[in-house]
Protein backbone atom coordinates (compact mmCIF):
# COMPACT_ATOMS: atom_id res chain seq x y z
CA UNK A 1 0.00 0.00 0.00
CA UNK A 2 2.26 2.98 -1.44
CA UNK A 3 -0.62 4.97 -1.88
CA UNK A 4 0.82 5.86 -5.35
CA UNK A 5 -0.13 5.76 -8.94
CA UNK A 6 2.40 3.68 -10.17
CA UNK A 7 0.62 0.80 -11.20
CA UNK A 8 2.16 -2.60 -12.43
CA UNK A 9 2.42 -2.84 -16.33
CA UNK A 10 1.48 -5.76 -18.35
CA UNK A 11 4.34 -7.82 -17.82
CA UNK A 12 4.23 -7.79 -14.16
CA UNK A 13 0.33 -9.08 -14.06
CA UNK A 14 1.07 -11.25 -16.48
CA UNK A 15 4.28 -12.97 -13.89
CA UNK A 16 1.14 -12.21 -11.15
CA UNK A 17 -1.21 -14.59 -13.72
CA UNK A 18 1.71 -16.61 -13.65
CA UNK A 19 1.76 -17.25 -10.28
CA UNK A 20 -1.65 -17.43 -9.68
CA UNK A 21 -1.89 -20.68 -11.95
CA UNK A 22 0.76 -22.30 -10.25
CA UNK A 23 -0.99 -21.76 -6.44
CA UNK A 24 -3.80 -23.81 -8.06
CA UNK A 25 -1.68 -26.01 -9.51
CA UNK A 26 -0.27 -27.07 -5.86
CA UNK A 27 -4.08 -26.89 -4.28
CA UNK A 28 -4.53 -29.56 -6.97
CA UNK A 29 -1.85 -31.22 -6.16
CA UNK A 30 -2.24 -31.94 -2.76
CA UNK A 31 -6.14 -33.05 -3.68
CA UNK A 32 -3.69 -36.31 -5.05
CA UNK A 33 -2.02 -36.51 -1.49
CA UNK A 34 -4.65 -38.51 0.25
CA UNK A 35 -4.61 -35.75 3.38
CA UNK A 36 -7.08 -36.04 6.03
CA UNK A 37 -10.52 -33.85 5.37
CA UNK A 38 -8.93 -31.48 8.09
CA UNK A 39 -5.61 -30.89 7.02
CA UNK A 40 -6.22 -30.59 3.13
CA UNK A 41 -9.51 -27.82 4.10
CA UNK A 42 -6.76 -26.08 6.17
CA UNK A 43 -3.98 -26.06 3.48
CA UNK A 44 -6.80 -25.77 0.88
CA UNK A 45 -7.93 -22.36 2.70
CA UNK A 46 -4.35 -20.92 3.15
CA UNK A 47 -3.47 -21.33 -0.11
CA UNK A 48 -6.95 -19.70 -1.46
CA UNK A 49 -6.18 -17.08 1.11
CA UNK A 50 -2.77 -16.08 -0.78
CA UNK A 51 -4.32 -16.21 -3.75
CA UNK A 52 -7.30 -13.98 -2.89
CA UNK A 53 -4.62 -11.63 -1.18
CA UNK A 54 -2.27 -11.27 -4.22
CA UNK A 55 -5.45 -10.32 -6.74
CA UNK A 56 -6.65 -8.11 -4.01
CA UNK A 57 -3.49 -5.84 -3.86
CA UNK A 58 -2.52 -6.63 -7.69
CA UNK A 59 -5.40 -6.99 -9.79
CA UNK A 60 -7.61 -4.88 -7.79
CA UNK A 61 -4.92 -2.37 -7.23
CA UNK A 62 -5.70 -1.80 -3.35
CA UNK A 63 -1.98 -1.47 -3.13
CA UNK A 64 -1.60 1.13 -5.47
CA UNK A 65 -4.52 3.03 -3.52
CA UNK A 66 -4.06 5.34 -0.28
CA UNK A 67 -3.53 3.24 2.29
CA UNK A 68 -6.62 4.13 4.16
CA UNK A 69 -8.83 2.39 1.93
CA UNK A 70 -7.40 -0.68 2.64
CA UNK A 71 -7.48 0.04 6.22
CA UNK A 72 -11.39 1.01 6.19
CA UNK A 73 -12.30 -1.90 4.45
CA UNK A 74 -10.33 -5.20 4.79
CA UNK A 75 -10.54 -5.37 8.43
CA UNK A 76 -14.19 -4.46 7.99
CA UNK A 77 -14.27 -7.64 6.39
CA UNK A 78 -12.38 -10.17 8.72
CA UNK A 79 -14.20 -8.38 11.51
CA UNK A 80 -18.03 -9.79 10.62
CA UNK A 81 -16.66 -12.82 9.53
CA UNK A 82 -14.81 -13.69 12.30
CA UNK A 83 -17.35 -12.49 14.41
CA UNK A 84 -20.00 -14.06 12.12
CA UNK A 85 -18.64 -17.83 11.91
CA UNK A 86 -16.57 -18.24 14.86
CA UNK A 87 -18.06 -15.60 17.90
CA UNK A 88 -21.95 -15.37 17.21
CA UNK A 89 -24.01 -18.80 18.32
CA UNK A 90 -25.01 -19.19 14.66
CA UNK A 91 -22.19 -20.38 13.53
CA UNK A 92 -22.28 -23.79 15.38
CA UNK A 93 -25.42 -24.32 14.19
CA UNK A 94 -23.90 -26.19 11.30
CA UNK A 95 -22.54 -28.61 13.06
CA UNK A 96 -25.21 -29.42 14.73
CA UNK A 97 -27.41 -29.71 11.40
CA UNK A 98 -25.11 -32.85 9.82
CA UNK A 99 -26.69 -36.49 8.96
CA UNK A 100 -25.76 -38.64 11.91
CA UNK A 101 -24.12 -41.56 10.88
CA UNK A 102 -25.98 -44.91 10.71
CA UNK B 1 -25.55 36.26 3.77
CA UNK B 2 -29.19 34.78 3.90
CA UNK B 3 -29.34 30.97 4.95
CA UNK B 4 -30.09 29.67 1.65
CA UNK B 5 -26.90 31.80 0.13
CA UNK B 6 -25.44 30.12 3.34
CA UNK B 7 -26.83 26.42 1.94
CA UNK B 8 -25.57 26.86 -1.14
CA UNK B 9 -22.38 27.95 -0.52
CA UNK B 10 -21.73 24.62 1.74
CA UNK B 11 -23.02 22.88 -1.06
CA UNK B 12 -20.87 24.06 -3.56
CA UNK B 13 -17.67 23.51 -0.55
CA UNK B 14 -18.83 19.24 -0.11
CA UNK B 15 -18.65 19.20 -4.15
CA UNK B 16 -15.41 20.78 -4.73
CA UNK B 17 -14.33 18.69 -1.37
CA UNK B 18 -11.42 15.84 -2.52
CA UNK B 19 -12.21 12.09 -1.97
CA UNK B 20 -10.93 11.09 1.43
CA UNK B 21 -9.77 8.06 -0.15
CA UNK B 22 -8.74 10.01 -3.78
CA UNK B 23 -10.97 7.48 -5.72
CA UNK B 24 -14.04 9.04 -7.84
CA UNK B 25 -17.19 8.39 -5.70
CA UNK B 26 -18.26 5.16 -8.16
CA UNK B 27 -14.72 3.30 -7.63
CA UNK B 28 -15.87 3.74 -4.01
CA UNK B 29 -19.13 2.92 -4.28
CA UNK B 30 -17.83 -0.57 -6.29
CA UNK B 31 -15.57 -1.30 -3.31
CA UNK B 32 -18.71 -0.95 -0.26
CA UNK B 33 -20.43 -3.43 -2.67
CA UNK B 34 -17.46 -5.95 -3.12
CA UNK B 35 -17.11 -5.73 0.80
CA UNK B 36 -21.15 -6.39 1.77
CA UNK B 37 -20.78 -9.35 -1.10
CA UNK B 38 -17.54 -10.66 0.10
CA UNK B 39 -19.10 -10.84 3.61
CA UNK B 40 -22.47 -12.90 1.74
CA UNK B 41 -20.21 -15.68 -0.03
CA UNK B 42 -17.57 -15.49 3.48
CA UNK B 43 -20.78 -16.76 5.77
CA UNK B 44 -22.19 -19.19 3.20
CA UNK B 45 -18.52 -20.96 2.26
CA UNK B 46 -18.20 -20.77 6.25
CA UNK B 47 -21.33 -22.84 6.76
CA UNK B 48 -20.32 -25.09 4.06
CA UNK B 49 -16.48 -26.02 5.43
CA UNK B 50 -17.88 -26.68 9.04
CA UNK B 51 -21.15 -28.87 7.12
CA UNK B 52 -17.93 -30.47 4.88
CA UNK B 53 -15.48 -31.51 7.42
CA UNK B 54 -18.08 -32.00 10.21
CA UNK B 55 -20.04 -35.27 8.06
CA UNK B 56 -17.55 -37.75 8.15
CA UNK B 57 -19.62 -39.84 5.10
CA UNK B 58 -19.96 -36.51 3.29
CA UNK B 59 -19.99 -37.54 -0.41
CA UNK B 60 -16.92 -37.28 -3.01
CA UNK B 61 -18.72 -37.28 -6.00
CA UNK B 62 -15.81 -35.89 -8.35
CA UNK B 63 -13.74 -37.67 -10.22
CA UNK B 64 -10.23 -36.19 -11.61
CA UNK B 65 -11.34 -36.54 -14.95
CA UNK B 66 -13.23 -35.04 -16.28
CA UNK B 67 -14.99 -33.26 -12.93
CA UNK B 68 -11.35 -31.68 -11.42
CA UNK B 69 -10.20 -30.75 -15.29
CA UNK B 70 -12.84 -29.39 -16.14
CA UNK B 71 -12.82 -27.16 -13.29
CA UNK B 72 -9.20 -26.49 -13.44
CA UNK B 73 -10.23 -25.44 -17.59
CA UNK B 74 -12.68 -22.75 -15.34
CA UNK B 75 -10.11 -21.79 -13.64
CA UNK B 76 -7.98 -20.75 -16.15
CA UNK B 77 -10.54 -19.10 -18.47
CA UNK B 78 -11.64 -16.91 -15.37
CA UNK B 79 -8.28 -16.15 -14.39
CA UNK B 80 -6.73 -14.93 -17.98
CA UNK B 81 -10.22 -13.33 -18.28
CA UNK B 82 -9.10 -11.35 -15.42
CA UNK B 83 -6.01 -10.50 -17.20
CA UNK B 84 -7.84 -9.47 -20.27
CA UNK B 85 -10.30 -7.18 -17.60
CA UNK B 86 -6.62 -5.41 -16.74
CA UNK B 87 -5.46 -4.94 -19.99
CA UNK B 88 -9.15 -3.22 -20.95
CA UNK B 89 -8.64 -0.80 -17.98
CA UNK B 90 -5.06 -0.07 -19.13
CA UNK B 91 -6.05 0.97 -22.40
CA UNK B 92 -9.33 2.71 -21.16
CA UNK B 93 -6.99 5.07 -18.77
CA UNK B 94 -4.37 5.70 -21.99
CA UNK B 95 -7.31 6.62 -24.06
CA UNK B 96 -7.16 3.44 -26.46
CA UNK B 97 -10.62 3.36 -26.92
CA UNK B 98 -10.47 0.31 -29.45
CA UNK B 99 -7.45 -1.78 -27.87
CA UNK B 100 -10.26 -0.83 -24.51
CA UNK B 101 -12.98 -2.53 -26.35
CA UNK B 102 -10.96 -5.60 -28.02
CA UNK B 103 -9.92 -6.15 -24.34
CA UNK B 104 -13.70 -5.87 -22.96
CA UNK B 105 -14.77 -8.03 -25.62
CA UNK B 106 -12.36 -11.04 -24.86
CA UNK B 107 -13.17 -10.63 -21.20
CA UNK B 108 -17.10 -10.88 -22.31
CA UNK B 109 -16.16 -13.69 -24.67
CA UNK B 110 -13.80 -15.74 -21.61
CA UNK B 111 -16.54 -14.83 -19.10
CA UNK B 112 -19.87 -16.83 -21.55
CA UNK B 113 -16.77 -19.50 -21.78
CA UNK B 114 -16.91 -20.15 -18.02
CA UNK B 115 -20.55 -20.02 -17.50
CA UNK B 116 -20.81 -22.71 -20.56
CA UNK B 117 -18.56 -25.05 -18.80
CA UNK B 118 -20.27 -24.24 -15.74
CA UNK B 119 -23.74 -25.62 -17.11
CA UNK B 120 -22.40 -28.50 -18.51
CA UNK B 121 -21.21 -29.39 -15.51
CA UNK B 122 -23.84 -28.66 -14.01
CA UNK B 123 -25.97 -31.07 -16.75
CA UNK B 124 -23.77 -33.86 -15.96
CA UNK B 125 -24.51 -33.50 -12.47
CA UNK B 126 -28.22 -33.47 -12.89
CA UNK B 127 -28.11 -36.32 -15.32
CA UNK B 128 -26.04 -38.36 -12.73
CA UNK B 129 -29.34 -38.30 -10.37
CA UNK B 130 -27.67 -35.18 -8.44
CA UNK B 131 -30.14 -32.05 -7.36
CA UNK B 132 -30.73 -30.00 -4.42
CA UNK B 133 -31.81 -32.05 -2.29
CA UNK B 134 -30.94 -35.62 -3.92
CA UNK B 135 -28.14 -37.73 -3.50
CA UNK B 136 -27.53 -40.49 -5.76
CA UNK B 137 -24.90 -41.94 -4.11
CA UNK B 138 -26.86 -42.41 -0.49
CA UNK B 139 -25.87 -40.66 2.44
CA UNK B 140 -26.28 -37.07 3.15
CA UNK B 141 -28.07 -34.90 0.75
CA UNK B 142 -26.62 -31.82 1.76
CA UNK B 143 -23.87 -31.67 -1.10
CA UNK B 144 -26.12 -31.16 -3.68
CA UNK B 145 -27.63 -28.31 -1.85
CA UNK B 146 -24.41 -26.64 -0.80
CA UNK B 147 -22.58 -27.31 -4.22
CA UNK B 148 -25.78 -25.78 -6.54
CA UNK B 149 -26.44 -23.13 -4.32
CA UNK B 150 -22.47 -21.40 -3.87
CA UNK B 151 -21.86 -22.54 -7.68
CA UNK B 152 -24.95 -21.14 -8.59
CA UNK B 153 -24.73 -17.68 -6.57
CA UNK B 154 -21.14 -17.55 -8.38
CA UNK B 155 -22.69 -18.21 -11.85
CA UNK B 156 -25.02 -15.22 -11.20
CA UNK B 157 -22.61 -12.82 -10.36
CA UNK B 158 -20.25 -14.35 -13.79
CA UNK B 159 -23.61 -13.38 -15.61
CA UNK B 160 -24.50 -10.41 -14.77
CA UNK B 161 -20.91 -9.50 -14.69
CA UNK B 162 -20.42 -9.92 -18.60
CA UNK B 163 -23.99 -7.96 -18.87
CA UNK B 164 -22.64 -5.26 -17.14
CA UNK B 165 -19.43 -5.24 -19.18
CA UNK B 166 -21.98 -5.48 -22.77
CA UNK B 167 -23.85 -2.40 -21.36
CA UNK B 168 -19.87 -0.74 -20.30
CA UNK B 169 -18.37 -1.73 -23.85
CA UNK B 170 -21.25 0.38 -25.58
CA UNK B 171 -21.57 2.86 -23.34
CA UNK B 172 -17.35 3.54 -23.20
CA UNK B 173 -17.87 3.21 -27.33
CA UNK B 174 -20.84 5.76 -27.19
CA UNK B 175 -18.94 8.65 -25.22
CA UNK B 176 -22.02 7.72 -22.52
CA UNK B 177 -19.39 6.48 -20.26
CA UNK B 178 -16.37 7.06 -19.22
CA UNK B 179 -12.72 4.94 -18.21
CA UNK B 180 -13.76 4.92 -14.63
CA UNK B 181 -16.66 2.87 -15.51
CA UNK B 182 -14.62 0.19 -17.26
CA UNK B 183 -11.99 0.53 -14.08
CA UNK B 184 -15.27 -0.30 -11.74
CA UNK B 185 -16.96 -2.68 -13.70
CA UNK B 186 -12.99 -4.01 -13.82
CA UNK B 187 -12.73 -4.15 -10.05
CA UNK B 188 -16.10 -6.28 -9.54
CA UNK B 189 -14.89 -8.64 -12.18
CA UNK B 190 -11.85 -9.44 -10.18
CA UNK B 191 -14.21 -9.89 -7.39
CA UNK B 192 -15.90 -12.38 -9.36
CA UNK B 193 -12.13 -14.28 -10.03
CA UNK B 194 -11.52 -14.11 -6.72
CA UNK B 195 -14.19 -15.49 -4.98
CA UNK B 196 -13.89 -18.73 -7.14
CA UNK B 197 -10.62 -18.99 -6.00
CA UNK B 198 -12.38 -20.07 -2.75
CA UNK B 199 -15.24 -22.30 -4.44
CA UNK B 200 -12.71 -24.40 -6.80
CA UNK B 201 -10.41 -25.45 -4.00
CA UNK B 202 -13.51 -25.84 -0.95
CA UNK B 203 -15.99 -27.40 -3.63
CA UNK B 204 -14.02 -29.19 -6.35
CA UNK B 205 -11.10 -30.14 -5.06
CA UNK B 206 -12.57 -31.14 -1.16
CA UNK B 207 -14.80 -33.90 -3.34
CA UNK B 208 -12.40 -35.58 -5.61
CA UNK B 209 -13.27 -39.44 -4.71
CA UNK B 210 -10.21 -40.92 -3.40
Amino acid sequence: MTGTNHEPGMKEYIAIWVGLLCIVGIETFLTTLHLSTHKLLLALLLLAFAEAGIALLYFMHLKYEKPKLFWTLVPAVIFVLFMMNHIWPDAYRMLNMRVPIQ
Amino acid sequence: MSESEMTLGAGHAAALEPSPYGIQSKKLTMWLFIISDAVTFGAILFGYSYLRAGTPDWPTPFQFSPSVVNGLIMTFVLLTSSLTMLAAVSAAKQGRKSACLQWLAATIVLGIIFATLHLREWFHLFADGWSLSKNPLGGPVQFGATFFSITGLHLMHVISGVIALIVIAIGYNTEWLDSGHVEATGLYWHFVDLVWMFVFPLLYLMNVAR
